[in-house]
């Protein structure tokens, strides 16, 4: 695997282009026959299906025009999905997509799998619709804190510093945001949050930056910090006086006219609150800069090969420093979504463990924004599907314990089977010592 | 080197700072020593040393550790000759050097907090035949150890029949943050309350979210502090239909109260553990009730009666006869619910006090 980089005429932004050998054929028959076992099971799926049809509503909440609920017949949608993986499988087994195509073709996989799975599920209770309008939000509502934090680890770990304390610059937002909420308006708030997330985020730049800290111990030891000041804060001010100081007003959402009507897509993209609309500009703005732009262009340079961006000018250090001081300021807009976007009162430890799914993410995502978001929105989505599952009571009673792994099932399957070998950043946790 | 320096200098800052989040206003475990228990026992020959040893989580987490140590202070200022401490534990590897370091330092009695704790204190009590124990939400484990549980079950039937008489959508929701018994026990309850409201009347409201016959299955969030996910949790029951909610998840639990804000009225909350109006103010105007357990009340109860000189033995079990479980007030929503529904729950309680109605659970103290 090599990485080129080409230059067009009379275009100053560098492309890379990843070279990947052609697939050895252990791991191509390997894929063809994982996704045949999913046909398999799709097909096991109609067998087993109790009701003749699931119901899936998807217009919820729009007017404008009404689509009339989704009723599949389960067992026929299942062996048509099951012959239809089945076909995909062999065609893998035998010629091989590739890699790009591969991807494209696992997420359809994916997908079709879903929903064979899914209206298996909804025909076991009775008359139990499932809202996929209500599914989708709550996959959005549970994924925007990791997008944000994994956007502040893609801004950090393409500049080549390790971003561990994520959990801790989204806990010192969620705090900010709920107590300045309070105190100077939600948004007074929200722009708190960015200043405490990237004060920690300059923490964690000047002791991996200038005083060259492991990376990786050093995030452990904010989050401690982020954990212990926040929970501290909480104890003496906030929760004595919460009705003062920790009852921040939650961001409605606010409705985009026509378009928010559109059925499905409306709702989730056009009537969100505006933690979501700015994040949703994050992204592109993050996915298009670090690929079209000359910040984005330094940033990549420093993150692999600092000595060489050095020798051409770059100051290393500071789009370091610029870059990690950002990614602080997101992941605090990550926590402010908690607080501010989401539930309204900050509890000690608010954070839960997002900051480190999130770092997940990134990983999975293969460092890239895009893939951060697909991999923090397949999180989401199994979150959801844990809470969807042990409602609609499927036909065959799966325990809560296994529901509670299937985000983790989730990535391995999809680490192994999707996203295949991954790279970090080459210069990422390497602190730059000028000679 | 200076890397290195600096490193300790966070890293030191943050053990202060995470230190100061559970409130060192007592000893700590790793500050008891030999000296300081002889000094305390000689300088209060008269005083009665009540000792509580909290679970994680802190002295403050609205929860069960705040509820314990407020039994032990209303004790303290009804007799001032009860002398309250206690220390916290921030993992479950702190529970026996805890209790080890209170019996060292000469506690009249050492209260120790959380069913976790169960083994820990077994030990110490075998190991010390002389010191009184009591311990919350566990079993007595000796005859030093005084036990004190909650039969939740009960309380959440209640809640479970309120819920049925005031659902307008007939389905009500309830979930939980682990699949353990202290949690599970409450939906047991609810789910029983409906399931005997539909039978008296002839209804047919559905739960979502748990199912006793199912005890595997359930709705749990994996999490006591995750609002966040608290709130999709109850946004999705409410999806499927439910507009009350019964969340059984700590702090995790305030995103149901989220979910009730922005429905505008529509959905009802049933808050657990304490009044929600209290615990819980902001989201007041949409706890239907709560579901509460008496541990402030059997604590204090113990520890007054300790201080007298009389230790209570064996094990005291929370009921709906002594107060121990029960129905919050309705505050906003006394005016809502029905007279006869009210009746009906007065009814009902006196018919679990009598035995008429018997609930079923598994996870009830024996």
């Amino acid at each position: 695997m090599s990485t080129a980089a080409t230059t067009r005429p009379g275009d100053e932004v560098v492309i890379h282009r990843v070279v990947e050998k052609p697939m050895s054929t252990r791991r191509r028959v390997g894929i063809g026959v994982a996704i045949s076992v999913l046909g398999l099971l799709s097909l096991l799926l109609g067998h087993n299906a109790q009701a003749h049809d699931a119901r899936f509503d998807l217009s919820q909440g729009s007017e404008f025009f009404h689509v009339p609920d989704l009723v599949l017949p389960v067992a026929a949608t299942a062996y048509v999905i099951g012959i239809i993986l089945l076909a995909v499988g062999a065609y893998q087994a035998v010629r091989g997509f590739r890699p790009r195509g591969l991807r494209i073709a696992g997420t359809g996989i994916g997908a079709l799998f879903m929903l064979a799975f899914l209206s298996w599920a909804a025909s076991g209770g009775k008359g139990s619709t499932i809202d996929l309008l209500g599914v989708l939000e709550n996959t959005l509502a549970l994924a925007a804190p990791l997008i944000l934090g994994a956007l502040a680890g893609v801004l950090c770990e393409r500049s080549g510093v390790i971003n561990v304390a994520i959990e801790g610059q989204m806990l010192a937002g969620a705090w900010a945001g709920a107590m300045f909420g309070t105190l100077m308006g939600r948004f007074g708030g929200v722009l708190t949050a960015l200043v405490a997330g990237a004060l920690m985020g300059w923490l964690l730049a000047v002791f991996a930056i200038r005083y060259l800290v492991n990376q990786v111990v050093l995030g452990v030891v904010l989050n401690a910090l982020s954990l212990g000041l926040t929970g501290f804060i909480y104890d003496a001010i906030m929760q004595p006086n919460a009705n003062t100081m920790n009852t921040p007003q939650v961001f409605q959402p606010l409705q985009i006219p026509v378009l928010s009507k559109l059925p499905l897509v409306g709702p989730l993209i056009f009537d969100q609150n505006i933690i979501v609309y700015l994040m949703y500009a994050l992204v592109i703005l993050i996915q298009w800069g670090l690929f079209h732009s000359r910040w984005g262009l330094r940033t990549r340079a420093v993150g692999e090969h600092p000595k060489a961006a050095d020798t051409v000018g770059i100051n290393v250090l500071r789009v370091r420093y610029v870059n990690v001081i950002l990614g602080g300021a997101i992941a605090g807009l990550g926590g402010a979504f908690m607080t501010l976007g989401s539930v309204g009162s900050f509890t000690k430890g608010i954070t839960s463990g997002n900051g480190f799914i999130a770092l997940a993410a990134l990983i999975f995502g293969r460092w890239s924004p895009k893939g951060a978001v697909a991999a923090s929105l397949l999180f989401g989505f199994a979150y959801e599907l844990q809470t969807l599952l042990s409602l609609v009571a499927p036909p065959v009673a799966i325990p809560s314990y296994f529901l509670a792994m299937l985000p983790y099932l989730a990535t391995i399957f999809a680490v192994a089977g999707l996203v295949g070998k991954v790279r970090a950043p080459g210069a990422d946790g390497e602190p730059y010592v000028k000679e | 080197m200076k890397a290195v320096k600096f490193a300790v200098i966070v890293g030191a800052s943050a053990l202060v700072l995470a230190a100061c989040g559970s409130k060192p206003t007592t000893s700590s475990s790793s500050s008891t020593s030999g000296a300081a228990g002889g000094s305390a026992t000689t300088s209060s020959s008269k005083a009665f040393t009540a000792c509580m040893v909290l679970d994680t989580g802190g002295v403050d987490d609205r929860s069960f550790n705040q509820s314990s140590y407020a039994g032990l202070t209303t004790a303290a200022t009804a007799n001032p000759a009860i002398k309250p401490s206690y220390v916290s534990s921030n993992s479950q590897n702190d529970y026996a050097p805890n209790l080890t370091a209170e019996v060292n330092k000469g506690c009249s009695t050492i209260i120790a907090v959380g069913g976790l704790m169960g083994d820990a204190v077994k030990a110490a009590a075998a190991a010390n035949p002389n010191q009184h124990f009591a311990e919350v939400d566990a079993s007595s484990s000796g005859a030093n150890v005084y036990g004190m549980e909650y039969n939740t079950a009960q309380g959440g039937f209640l809640g479970g029949y309120l819920a049925a008489g005031m659902t307008k959508t007939g389905k009500v929701g309830t979930w939980g943050g682990l699949n353990i018994p202290p949690v599970t026990i409450y939906m047991d309850g609810f789910y029983e309350g409906v399931q005997y409201y539909n039978r008296t009347k002839g209804k047919n409201v559905q739960v979502l979210g748990w199912n006793e016959s199912n005890q595997k299955g359930g709705t749990f969030s994996q999490s006591f502090t995750d609002q966040n996910k608290g709130k999709t949790i109850s946004a999705a029951q409410v999806q499927q239909g439910a507009d009350i909610v019964f969340p059984v998840a700590g702090g995790a639990g305030l995103g149901a109260g989220a979910v009730a804000q922005s429905s505008g009225g529509k959905v009802m909350v049933i808050w657990v553990d304490t009044d929600g109006c209290e615990s819980a103010a902001q989201y007041c105007p949409y706890f239907l009730t709560s579901v509460t357990k008496g541990i402030t009340d059997s604590v204090d109860k113990y520890v007054t009666a300790a201080a007298s000189g009389a230790f209570p033995t064996g094990n005291y079990i929370g009921t709906l006869q002594n107060g121990g479980t029960g129905l919050a007030p309705f505050h906003t929503f006394d005016s809502k619910v029905p007279a006869t529904l009210k009746s009906e729950l007065d009814q009902v309680k006196a018919d679990i006090i009598s035995g008429k109605i018997t609930i079923t659970s598994p996870s009830q103290p024996k």
